[in-house]
């Protein structure tokens, strides 16, 4: 009886230890973002003073957002072309590392490995040593200051980690499904459309993720190779609001640009998380 | 092209070879397999036998020679083109997709009508007694459904020919004993032909009507389940087929149709063609031919190692003074102990003897080994 009760106080003590903890992680992770939401909804003025208490003192307001929106071409602008280029960014990357991945992974060609790791190789190229390269050869594509260049740009940054993650995830799906679906009468394409794409659906949800974010949050390009006003991207933005007009910065503004960037960054993840951490450990066990 | 019922296909292969690169894989081979016919491939890992199913499924390429089905040469046309189905060994089932839709998706990229799919469904839905399991995704069928949809994947797109790749290999024992009778059954109520792989040998003895016996690439012996047990063609079929497998020892043809065994002399009945006396001979005998008998005579000396009781058999694994182990099966209930010294007895008519180099000596003339 003693000994039963012993054990349920240590079962006790074990739970609130485990609990207490996963509580006080999730609260050094949260804390920043509730913090930059809070200040975000602060009166301009109260949103300069020193940050303590976090939350605003004299009313909700939504003061910052409405001096964010008037800053430079206007942030739905910025807003627009930060949506755009990471779509096309998105679609491009998910269209082309799905064909390449497959065509790695099911088809047999000369210099199939050594292409494979040439493509890998060029992560290890720090990608600010061929900014003016890639400067000048959107000058002379006629590209350079256009949102298609931005997104040429990010996607072949892109591509090396997608086409590893696509190989991967087609490697996983067993040959023979593939070798049913074309004894039953399903032409290649057909094959990846019905067959693979559903199967390798969490791969294309993380290189979709991945190519996302990393577009989403890119500034040095952005800035480098866009130079009209109107056409960067949140990032270029928010490095502007940041350094503020003769010193002084409007850190309301900063927070609701960072409320504002960081929000689909959540709502993507948390809608496809699941998808997400499959796709990473696909094929890590059987 | 739409194959409106079960057709008893002819399947023809004609000096048919394989290659990886410089590595050969399947030599030349030709084979005729009747309409309706179940012909089982059998052969150790490696051997090619998978290859030479794909070959014809139109899932391999084939570096030279023809391939036929029903007449028409399909060497280069696609796998829907050549109006087989294939089953798999790990079952390939459309994990995303329900057992209805794994059923349909073949007819549905043969753009058959969707009441004509329905009805194909349910028919074999039917035959294989999955009726129930339709809805269902494959991730929820244990082993022996999934292979049932497996099949009924092939049945409905009524194919000439049926092509299956080790089906039964990831069941466990008993189902294997079932499926294997099911598979049996269905050939009889479809009557089309049907080509198997395995590397069983009861799935193949029991399935077959004809055996192909393939080793490194090349066809060792074609034959019924009854011929290629009881008339090996060569050492390697010998040894291949039969569980137990045959035993075989060395021995010296001591002329006067009479052989050498360990310290026995043996009368064989009958003149060995292909054999000078003195020349070394490979013999083989089945366990269940060697019996226990007395000392004496013809019969030879043996050392029991160990005994194996399988309930209604034993298996005596012996030594001969030659040092080379056999095995008996014995059925009289008798029980030994190790190191007891035996005297096996065995038919002469059931001897099987060999070259040196593997080849079948035959007791008969060579002009009659010739023809038949």
């Amino acid at each position: 009886m003693a000994g039963s009760r012993k054990s349920s106080v240590r079962g006790l003590f074990a739970d609130v230890r485990y609990h207490g903890f996963g509580i006080i992680a999730g609260l050094l992770f949260l804390a920043p973002l509730v913090w930059s939401v809070l200040v975000s909804f602060k009166p301009s003025v109260e949103a300069r003073q020193p940050p303590l208490p976090p939350w605003p003192v004299d009313g909700f307001s939504v003061q910052s957002y409405d001096n964010l929106a008037q800053y430079g071409a206007g942030i739905w602008t910025y807003t627009g072309n930060s949506l755009m280029v990471s779509a096309a960014t998105v679609v491009a990357s998910v269209i082309v590392s799905l064909f390449a991945g497959y065509g790695f992974s099911r088809f047999r060609f000369p210099f199939k490995n050594a292409l494979f790791v040439l493509i890998i190789s060029t992560v290890m190229i720090p990608f600010q040593s061929i900014l003016t390269p890639l400067f000048l050869i959107l000058t002379k594509l006629g590209l350079q200051n256009t949102l298609t260049g931005i997104v040429l740009v990010y996607v072949t940054l892109q591509l090396p980690f997608s086409i590893f993650m696509m190989r991967n995830a087609f490697d996983a799906v067993p040959k023979e499904i593939e070798d049913a679906a074309r004894v039953d009468g399903a032409s290649v394409l057909r094959v990846l459309y019905r067959i693979m794409l559903p199967l390798v659906l969490p791969g294309v949800v993380t290189v979709a993720i991945f190519a996302f974010l990393a577009s989403w949050n890119e500034f040095l390009a952005a800035l480098i190779l866009l130079t009209d006003q109107k056409k960067y991207t949140l990032p270029v933005l928010m490095a502007a609001v940041r350094s503020g007009q003769f010193g002084t910065i409007d850190w309301g503004a900063v927070q609701s640009g960072v409320t504002l960037m960081m929000a689909p960054c959540l709502i993507l993840f948390l809608l496809l998380q699941r998808y997400y951490i499959r796709g990473l450990t696909a094929g890590a066990v059987k | 092209m739409t194959v409106t019922s079960y057709e008893k296909a002819k399947i023809e292969l004609r000096d048919v070879r394989k290659s990886f690169g410089a590595v050969n894989i399947i030599h030349g081979l030709d084979l005729s397999i009747e309409g309706g016919e179940f012909v089982v491939f059998v052969g150790p890992s490696g051997c090619g036998k998978s290859t030479l199913l794909r070959m014809i499924a139109g899932l391999e390429d084939v570096t030279s020679g023809d391939i036929f089905i029903a007449g028409r040469d399909v060497t280069e046309l696609d796998p829907a083109k050549r109006g087989i189905a294939m089953v798999f060994q790990s079952y390939a089932l459309y994990p995303h997709m329900s057992v209805r839709e794994n059923l349909a998706f073949g007819l549905e990229m043969a753009r058959t009508p969707a009441d004509e799919i329905e009805r194909q469904v349910q028919a074999a839905a039917q035959i294989l007694k999955i009726g129930p399991l339709l809805e269902r995704r494959p991730g929820q069928l244990s082993g022996g459904q999934r292979q049932r949809v497996a099949i009924g994947r092939a049945i409905v797109r009524k194919p000439l020919a049926f092509l299956f790749d080790e089906p039964l290999s990831n069941l466990d024992a008993e189902l294997r004993v079932s499926m294997r009778i099911e598979i049996a059954r269905l050939h009889r109520q479809l009557g089309n032909t049907m080509i198997y792989v395995t590397h069983d040998q009861t799935e193949a003895m029991t399935l077959a009507d004809r055996i192909v016996v393939l080793r490194d690439g090349h066809i060792e012996q074609i034959g019924t389940p009854r011929e290629v047990y009881e008339d090996p063609s060569n050492l390697f079929v010998a040894g291949f087929i039969g569980s137990p497998r045959m035993n075989i020892v060395d021995a010296v043809y001591a002329g006067d149709s009479r052989i050498k065994v360990a310290d026995a002399v043996i009368p064989l009945g009958q003149v060995l063609y292909g054999v000078t006396a003195g020349d070394g001979v490979k013999l083989g005998i089945r366990p269940e031919h060697l019996r226990v008998a007395d000392p004496g005579g013809t019969a030879l000396r043996a050392k029991v190692d160990f005994a194996e009781y399988l309930g209604s058999t034993r298996y005596l694994y012996c030594y001969l003074p030659s040092g080379e182990i056999v095995t008996v099966e014995q059925r009289d209930g008798r029980d030994f102990s190790s190191g007891e010294e035996i005297w096996l007895h065995c038919d002469p008519g059931r001897l099987r003897l060999f070259s040196a180099g593997g080849d079948r000596l035959r007791a008969e003339s060579p002009a009659k080994v010739a023809s038949a």
